[in-house]
């Protein structure tokens, strides 16, 4: 695939330490001067959760930004929110780049462990507006849906909401569900009734008396991501939520999985440069490589996670389009980092006290 | 010091500085602002003593099966030919040199409801509905158990080989029966090594994080789980100090009491 052009145009930004000017939407255009940036480290590093997702990294991005700066992309993992803490505090930043939940990109640019992405490297102008924050890059969407075994709910005769994964009569079976509050307290809300939009802010009693319903029929609580789509696979379960991009997977090999968007949980995956990166101008350039809306649909392509550079959906394959949470926007609802920056320790303590109740 | 302290200066740095230094951090950390108040939720709310109970419960379980387990193992592996006793180890330590994702994996295969000894059992008729054997406590059990086997098989093995042939010889020759020369010789002589055994499968026990989370579908919380969510998703750390020091104090105070049950009589 000819992704990249093979000619870049080079433009002259510095106007006395004034903002670029003429910076083109695919990547940023750097000045001819060497003065204008900062000397080439030999290696970068860059943080991310590992295994498939970093693989996919490489090949839309990492393999480019080695190729085009001459700078070796080191990738470390996983993702570790009290290990960037403890970096940006002792002064210590192996990290100049890191990918950060959503809540946790919230929480650590409220306790400053962010730097501000640069505006002149990095352009978001085709992202939508929430998804501009000043220190948080928003790399990719990612839903939490369900996912069903297609040899036992043939032809569309699969649960359709979360009322549905809540009527165990008419859609019997073992389920599994994620071990945590996120995404179940909204599911269990949607399925007493609340409309998607309204389950903010979340009545936990409420939640958790519709959770009881269904506790005996989650058979596995999953802890880590690829446990729904492997619990599925070997029939522990016959429904499984999970995140979209680990069912894709499963699907694209021609397993008995399917999936059903509608009321799905959305989230943003999200980079950041910790605060006191060693090469944050280098974290910037790697930034304005993961907006590059071709580079963008080849992960995508990848993973089922397409990135939030609207554009980029002009360039994935229309087999790959159903499989991407963002064809389905209106059907689903985004979880709201903001409520949990604010209450998540308090949803996990309530949820595990839930979990140890008997019964 | 005695010119014999020497040589253990390295060891004793070594620990001073990677163990002791972070651990009394650790202790002022849970003690930030000057207040008992993350002791108080720690050891006040019925959720975090729960958890603790539910620790130390598994713990001691997991020690009894070890035990029950690797005892004979351990007994055998000392009395036999040295061709079987080399088969032994092999046995014994593979699984230990094997990342222990890989073995929680390898058990889900396992114990599923469609894996491998769910299957057996079906096929051979002993059962009509697969056995819950996953995702629950008798998994967590089962794994836990698997991995920690070692730390009890090597010191048992190591204490039946110290025993002199020739006592069991000449109690047998005064026409002891096998079984009290179990009772009399063999047990007390390696009750040092069921002792060191059971104290360091209990201790790692109380630690373990992903083999609850994988085997126990959720269901079985061990406190390093609550201690790990504190640091990384709470980013609590006062709180996560002080249970972790209730847990450190909790460990020192069981294997105390343990010692003083344990070796009444030897002075070494």
């Amino acid at each position: 695939m000819d992704i990249q052009r093979p000619h870049r145009r080079r433009v002259l930004s510095l106007l006395g330490g004034a903002a670029a000017v003429g910076v083109s939407g695919r990547a940023f255009a750097q000045t001819d001067s060497s003065r204008a940036e900062p000397p080439k480290p030999a290696q970068i590093v860059v943080n991310h959760s590992g295994g498939s997702m970093g693989s996919a990294m490489r090949k839309a991005f990492f393999n480019g930004f080695e190729k085009k700066y001459g700078i070796r992309v080191v990738e470390t993992s996983p993702v570790d929110f009290g290990k960037l803490r403890a970096m940006v505090d002792s002064g210590n930043v192996e990290w100049d780049l890191t990918e950060i939940g959503g809540q946790d990109a919230i929480r650590a640019s409220k306790m400053n462990l962010l730097d501000k992405i640069d505006p002149k490297v990095v352009d978001r102008s085709k992202y939508p507006p929430t998804a501009q924050n000043p220190h948080v890059f928003a790399s990719s969407v990612y839903t939490t849906i369900i996912g069903y075994r297609t040899d036992v709910f043939k032809g569309g005769t699969h649960p359709k909401s979360w009322a549905d994964w809540w009527d165990v009569k008419k859609f019997p079976g073992a389920r599994s569900m994620r071990n945590h509050p996120t995404d179940n307290l909204e599911f269990a809300l949607i399925a007493d009734g609340v409309p998607k939009d309204k389950v903010y802010p979340i009545d936990f009693d409420r939640a958790f008396k519709k959770l009881d319903q269904v506790k005996p029929h989650v058979t596995a609580w999953w802890s880590t991501g690829q446990q729904p789509a492997q619990l599925l696979l070997d029939k522990e379960v016959v429904l499984a939520t999970g995140w979209n991009g680990r069912f894709y997977d499963v699907i694209k090999k021609g397993g008995p999985i399917e999936i059903e968007w509608n009321e799905g949980a959305l989230k943003q995956g999200s980079f950041a440069i910790p605060r006191g990166a060693k090469n944050p101008y280098w974290a910037n350039k790697m930034l304005a490589e993961l907006a590059i809306p071709q580079q963008q649909a080849v992960y995508a392509s990848e993973l089922g996670y397409p990135g939030l550079n609207l554009e980029s959906l002009n360039f994935v394959d229309a087999k790959v389009k159903p499989y991407l949470p963002t064809a389905y926007l209106d059907k689903q609802f985004w979880i709201s980092d903001e409520w949990y920056a604010e209450n998540g320790t308090k949803a996990a303590e309530l949820w595990n006290a839930w979990m140890l109740k008997k019964a | 010091m005695t010119t014999r302290a020497w040589p253990a200066l390295p060891a004793l740095i070594l620990l001073l500085v990677f163990f002791l230094f972070p651990v009394v951090r650790m202790l002022g950390f849970s003690l930030e602002g000057g207040t008992f108040d993350w002791y108080a939720k720690a050891l006040g709310e019925g959720l975090y003593l729960r958890v603790f109970w539910n620790t130390f419960e598994i713990a001691l379980l997991v020690t009894v099966f070890c035990l029950l387990l690797g005892y004979p193992l351990g007994f055998l592996m000392a009395t036999t030919t040295p061709g079987w006793a080399t088969l032994g180890f092999i046995f014994v330590l593979l699984p230990l040199w094997t990342s222990v994702l890989v073995r929680t994996y390898a058990w889900m295969v396992l114990l599923g409801r469609n894996g491998v000894f769910n299957r057996l059992l079906m096929e051979a008729g002993l059962t009509t509905d697969p056995i819950p054997l996953l995702h629950n406590f008798t998994g967590v059990l089962i794994g836990m158990v698997h991995v920690l086997l070692p730390y009890m098989v090597l010191p048992i093995y190591g204490a039946v080989r110290r025993i002199d042939p020739a006592i069991p010889a000449a109690a047998a020759g005064l026409g002891a029966s096998g079984g009290r020369i179990f009772w009399r010789i063999y047990l007390p002589l390696t009750l040092n090594g069921i002792f060191a055994g059971s104290v360091l499968v209990f201790v790692l026990s109380l630690g373990f994080f992903i083999t609850p989370a994988l085997l126990g579908g959720g269901r079985v919380m061990m406190i390093a789980v609550l201690i790990e969510q504190q640091v990384r998703e709470a980013l609590n750390w006062p709180f996560a100090a002080a249970l972790s020091a209730v847990l450190l104090v909790a460990t020192f105070a069981i294997y105390a009491l343990a010692q003083r049950f344990s070796q009444p009589e030897t002075t070494r």
